[in-house]
């Protein structure tokens, strides 16, 4: 049965055994699986709902850490400006954050190697237009993308909708400006790729170029595709940070890791280093968990570097 | 002229021990989050800019520590007969920086740029017909009608020199490109301007020929814009800057126990209110509610106030610095009512049982506006008011934005609920009717977004900018204020407060209209 | 060559183009000017005509065609906010940002190849654990939080380093520099290594991987075999193939360092075109973000253009590609 031996050959794969010699790669693994189930989860095993304007009271405001002194069980990782709970809060952050990066970064990925490639491909007058336009696009800062986004949305859309849409402008900036990395990725390997014997000779069998391009070009890019990936996942994630660092990203009512790093901010030396430094350490884990993964599918994706 | 009474919040004098001989030379800096976007008193009427220009250049009358009005440029003024207008008597021998005498003439020159279409501050002349060169030294400001606040109401009106203006092609403000007098000044005040880099430094010397004594020992004055409060702070407490406005309300303890550094906390001259959608027959962002606006029903809008714990949002949103208020505009300003000085208190249940008076048992859902970086913590106290109209029943969707497309947004009506802070240019009630309280026209309730309209305060409004007697005056303000608290047309929350940090060896004067005096610093 | 060269640059004027009039259409949504420009009791009259007098009521097909015709001209118009000629202005900031880039990238690249280089060949070694393992968790904090930390520990706590601004700047003609004073330099060093630590760690890591890739490769593994010297093949062959990639992303650094250079020149208070840029958004000052964008656009074109130049002069097989 095709399930079970592939199932089988998976299990005695150079993979997983590189993988079970690999600490870093183990514990990475393990971080990011907790952080993204917790994420994804949230709605079930975080305490309270920090997006229920009525489930906390600002009476609860400016609590600390329950092991500190003047700490409250209720509230484990103690409370922010408004009297949400920290750990609430961060685990529904971190559940929009992923999904906002996850999803730019798809987008990303998908947009700029579709482009990349057929750029690098058909060349002429069609790759100048696609260079031309990432030329444009890399002119335009992701800052001012979201803002312009951002501000159409708000000039066109009947406002209920633009408040639901935040997240998909907030994800589209992002996305917009990741996607050049990968265009620019594919495109200069194209070049490289097409100069060799095997596919040349492809070429003048007549073979379709999207077979080319998928049997003989993508293979190839596949190594650093996956660096920039995985770099570009956690840029997402820091970019949304900053964004919200900027006033362009998401409202503090429905707020992501980024918009309570920001929050937090505000009280990096008034002694209420909790609000700050909870999402902030959080977020790091996460993304040096991203890296150390993405480092290890790199490694796993090039036979050549065992 | 009026009484005046002053909170001993507001007055956050820091007195200095004059020494027989001043200090050695001092060089001071300090920093806002806005750099003056012009050196030319008449081109922007705004606080950053007029609170700069008031070191270099000079008005008629001049407002002291505790804001009362103190002549300045004019040595005294009276009242025409039959409010005819007033006359202004002139200060003889005074000089301006490049060394040109002061006279009627600049008065009139500077009147006429004034009210130019150019100029910001023409508003301030509304009332003016005309001005007459008396003499050398003397004014007349004719006006349309009695204008008893007249001479307050021009305090930062800045004289300008006729000769220098005309020279430098600055006979105007500027409109779209810089004049002479964008960057560079030729004022009668303490300070003279010595380089100007917008946006990064401007810097300023004492004006050896000042006509006034000294009461600060400064050699050097430099401002520099830090927009980021967090570096602000850290310049402050690194000891590049002796002086900063303003902190985060969160950090003043930290500042306070540091050694070597200390915190002016007062009271702004500004009131935070909440206001409605008079003018809409619906909602506009509720999710159930769109054929109706609740808020039309008085008895909804006082359970909102009564359902907004103010107290709470001072201690924990204010730190405990900020003055609950029951009017537009602070307590010991002039026409503050103390008839109506109670806002409302704190009561949850009456509030629900209002609602359900009204016919709002189930409550309803709708749209808040909030900005989010114009005044301190807004948008933390519209979530708070949220979640506290959130306990009985009405559920808020706050909407928090910049400031730079707040007003647009509150102009076309894009909202149901609006946060609003005003702080009155004259110091006196009738201000804040005249710009949040009178129906909307041309000139009038220009600030008054929803629409709020009440004849009675209307028919009000002239006799009270009119009236000389005080007393009658009062009177009328008071009606107003009760007309206003009655029928809940703004919800006031609090008057913010004004948080200066600075050197423990830096005394300053800390006025309510958040204006920066250099004259009155010393550094120890 | 030429032919390209001038190819480009013609595609560079429509790119310029296509900012500007993306910019300007949507400017409109970032706020209003007026009431940024005028103070709370100017009347509604006053700003209406105020409006007109900006020619912010006409179309904005209009507004761009006057905007691009002016620029044509030289003329780069005046800032909404101060009044200045904008020309001068952006004249004014550039050097504080180039001076920050360049620095930030020098430092990127100095630190970067050569750590890139040595932990490929010692992946092994504790010191190249150290320096991947230190690198990866200095990126993965926000820029804007790493730039605060750095302001409030060297600056408050330790006092070393300055908290804010350029310090001492001379002027050689226009150029208003801070390379020449230690004050200057002392400046720098926080705000350079703000911006240049996540460019430091991508570079390293894309050499150190484009370096193992190619240690593998078929012709370095032939050289082995024929018996080069070890040395010879470690930095001839292999640093020179790894170069190619690697330029592409140096290209494309710069691009980040300029994005980049808002948020830290936003913290540090550098007086640069990224913080004008920032403020110019706050107080919508609709020509100065629209001078600027074609400006950062003249730059990344300008940019790429010598990048794709590095490029096929390095390669000589692209280089017909390039003529084909």
């Amino acid at each position: 049965m095709p399930e079970r031996g592939r199932l089988a050959r998976l299990m005695r794969s150079e993979g997983v055994w590189l993988f079970s010699r690999s600490p870093a790669a183990i514990l990475a693994a393990i971080v990011t699986v907790l952080i993204v189930a917790g994420a994804l989860m949230a709605p079930w095993i975080a305490p309270t709902n920090p997006y229920d304007l009525a489930s906390f009271s600002l009476f609860d405001g400016l609590l600390p850490p329950a092991w500190e002194e003047g700490g409250d069980p209720r509230f484990l990782l103690g409370t922010d400006d408004q009297g949400r709970d920290m750990l609430s809060a961060i685990l529904y952050g971190a559940r929009l954050s992923l999904s906002i990066a996850a999803m730019a970064m798809a987008v990303a990925l998908v947009l700029g190697v579709g482009l990349g490639l057929a750029a690098g491909y058909l060349g002429g007058r069609f790759d100048a237009v696609v260079m031309r336009i990432a030329d444009v696009q890399l002119a335009l800062p992701a800052i001012l993308t979201a803002l312009l986004i951002d501000g159409i949305s708000r000039g066109l859309l009947p406002r209920d909708l633009h408040d639901d849409l935040r997240i998909a402008v907030i994800t589209l900036a992002i996305a917009l400006s990741l996607w050049v990395n990968f265009a620019r990725t594919a495109r200069a390997s194209v070049f490289v790729e097409r100069q060799k014997d095997y596919v040349q000779a492809a070429i003048m069998m007549g073979q379709h170029p999207l077979r080319i391009m998928a049997r003989h070009i993508l293979p190839n890019i596949v190594g650093p595709l996956l660096v920039i990936a995985t770099v570009d996942l956690a840029s997402a994630i820091l970019l949304e940070a900053t964004l919200s660092f900027l006033g362009v990203g998401l409202p503090a009512d429905s707020p992501s890791l980024g918009t309570l790093i920001r929050i937090g901010m505000q009280y990096l030396l008034s002694g209420e280093w909790w609000i700050l430094w909870m999402p902030t350490v959080f977020l790091v884990v996460l993304v040096v968990a991203i890296n150390l993964l993405g480092d290890f599918l790199r490694d796993l994706f090039n036979p050549s570097l065992r | 002229m009026f009484n005046r009474k002053i909170p001993a919040a507001a007055m956050a004098l820091s007195t200095t021990v004059l020494l027989a001989l001043p200090a050695a030379a001092e060089t001071f800096r300090w920093a806002g989050t806005t750099d003056p976007q012009t050196m030319d008193p008449h081109a922007v009427n705004a606080t950053p800019v007029l609170s700069f220009l008031n070191n270099v250049y000079e008005g008629l009358v001049r407002r002291g520590p505790d804001m009362s009005v103190q002549p300045s440029l004019a040595t005294s003024w009276e009242a025409l007969p039959d409010g005819a207008g007033w006359r202004f008597n002139l200060r003889e021998g005074v000089t301006f920086h490049d060394g040109s005498a002061f006279d009627a003439d600049d008065v009139l020159f500077s009147y006429e740029r004034g009210v130019s279409e150019p100029s910001d501050v023409r508003s301030w002349f509304a009332s003016v017909t005309d001005v007459v060169r008396v003499n050398d030294y003397a004014v007349d400001f004719l006006t349309s009608a009695p204008n008893p606040l007249f001479p307050g109401s021009i305090a930062n009106f800045m004289i300008m020199d006729e000769g220098w203006a005309t020279e430098n092609g600055a006979a105007l403000p500027a409109r779209e490109a810089e004049t002479h007098a964008t960057r560079n000044a030729n004022g009668t005040g303490p300070f003279m301007l010595d380089a100007r880099d917008p946006g990064i430094e401007t810097r300023l010397v004492p004006h050896e020929a000042w006509w006034d004594t000294a009461e600060h020992n400064l050699t050097e004055a430099v401002f520099t814009p830090i927009g980021n409060p967090a570096t602000g702070l850290a310049a402050l407490l690194s000891g590049e800057i002796d002086f900063i406005s303003p902190i985060p309300l969160q950090d003043v303890e930290q500042v306070e126990q540091r050694d070597g550094f200390k915190v002016l906390a007062g009271l702004e001259t500004r009131v935070i209110m909440l206001g409605f959608g008079h003018d809409h027959e619906t909602l506009k962002y509720s999710e159930e509610t769109t054929d109706e606006n609740p808020f039309l029903d008085p008895r909804v809008r006082l359970a909102v106030a009564k359902a907004i714990d103010v107290e709470t949002i001072d201690r924990v949103i204010m730190r405990g610095a900020a003055e609950p208020a029951s009017q537009l505009l602070p307590e010991g300003l002039s026409g503050y009512s103390e008839e109506h000085s109670e806002r409302p208190e704190f009561d949850p249940e009456a509030a629900r049982a209002l609602l359900e008076e009204a016919g709002y048992s189930d409550g309803f859902s709708f749209g808040l506006m909030c900005p989010n970086d114009r005044y301190i913590n807004d948008e933390a106290v519209c979530r708070a008011v949220a979640s506290m109209l959130a306990r009985i029943g009405i559920d808020a969707n706050v909407n928090a934005m910049p400031v730079r497309g707040y007003w647009d947004e509150l102009r076309a009506g894009n909202f149901d609920m609006y946060l609003l802070g005003w702080s009155p240019g004259t110091f006196d009630a009738e201000h804040p009717v005249r710009f949040l309280a009178h129906t909307p026209t041309e000139r009038l309730g220009t600030w008054n977004f929803g629409g709020y309209s009440n004849e009675r305060i209307d028919a009000l409004l002239a006799p009270i900018q009119s009236e000389v007697d005080p007393v009658a005056r009062q009177v009328m303000l008071d009606e107003v204020a009760g007309i206003l608290q009655e029928e809940v047309a703004y919800v006031p929350l609090y008057t913010q407060p004004l948080i200066w940090a600075m050197k423990e060896n830096v005394d300053v004067v800390q006025r309510p209209d958040n204006f920066f005096m250099l004259r009155w610093v010393t550094v120890n | 060559m030429v032919g390209f060269i001038l190819k480009r640059l013609v595609q560079s004027v429509f790119v310029m183009l296509a900012v500007a009039f993306l910019a300007f259409s949507l400017f409109r949504f970032v706020g209003d000017p007026i009431s940024q420009m005028t103070g709370v009791e100017t009347s509604l009259e006053d700003q209406a005509r105020l409006r007109e007098d900006l020619g912010l009521n006409d179309p904005y097909f209009v507004q761009f065609a006057r905007f691009t015709g002016d620029m044509l001209r030289g003329d780069f118009g005046y800032s909404f906010r101060t009044r200045e000629p904008i020309g001068e202005m952006l004249l004014s900031r550039l050097p504080a940002t180039l001076e920050l880039g360049v620095v930030a990238l020098l430092v990127s690249l100095v630190v970067g190849i050569p750590a890139g280089v040595y932990t490929a060949l010692r992946p092994r070694g504790i010191l190249s654990q150290t320096i991947l393992v230190g690198t990866l968790i200095g990126v993965s904090i926000p820029t804007f939080v790493i730039g605060i930390l750095l302001i409030f520990l060297f600056g408050v706590q330790l006092g070393w380093l300055p908290t804010f601004g350029r310090g001492g700047t001379v002027e050689i003609g226009w150029w208003r520099s801070s390379l020449f004073t230690a004050e200057g330099w002392r400046s720098l060093v926080l705000p350079a290594l703000t911006l240049g630590l996540f460019q430091l760690t991508l570079t390293m890591r894309l050499v150190r991987a484009q370096m193992m890739e190619v240690m593998r490769t078929d012709h370095i593994r032939f050289a082995i075999a024929r018996g080069v010297p070890w040395r010879s093949i470690r930095y001839r062959h292999a640093l020179s193939n790894t170069m190619i990639p690697v330029i592409t992303i140096i290209g494309l650094q710069f691009g980040g360092v300029i994005a980049f250079s808002i948020v830290t020149e936003s913290v540090f208070q550098w007086p640069g075109m990224g913080l004008l840029f920032l403020e110019s958004i706050r107080f919508v000052d609709i020509p100065v973000m629209s001078v600027y964008l074609v400006v950062i656009a003249f730059f990344f074109v300008l940019i790429n253009l010598l990048v794709d130049l590095l490029y096929v002069a390095i390669d000589p097989r692209l280089r017909v590609r390039e003529s084909v």
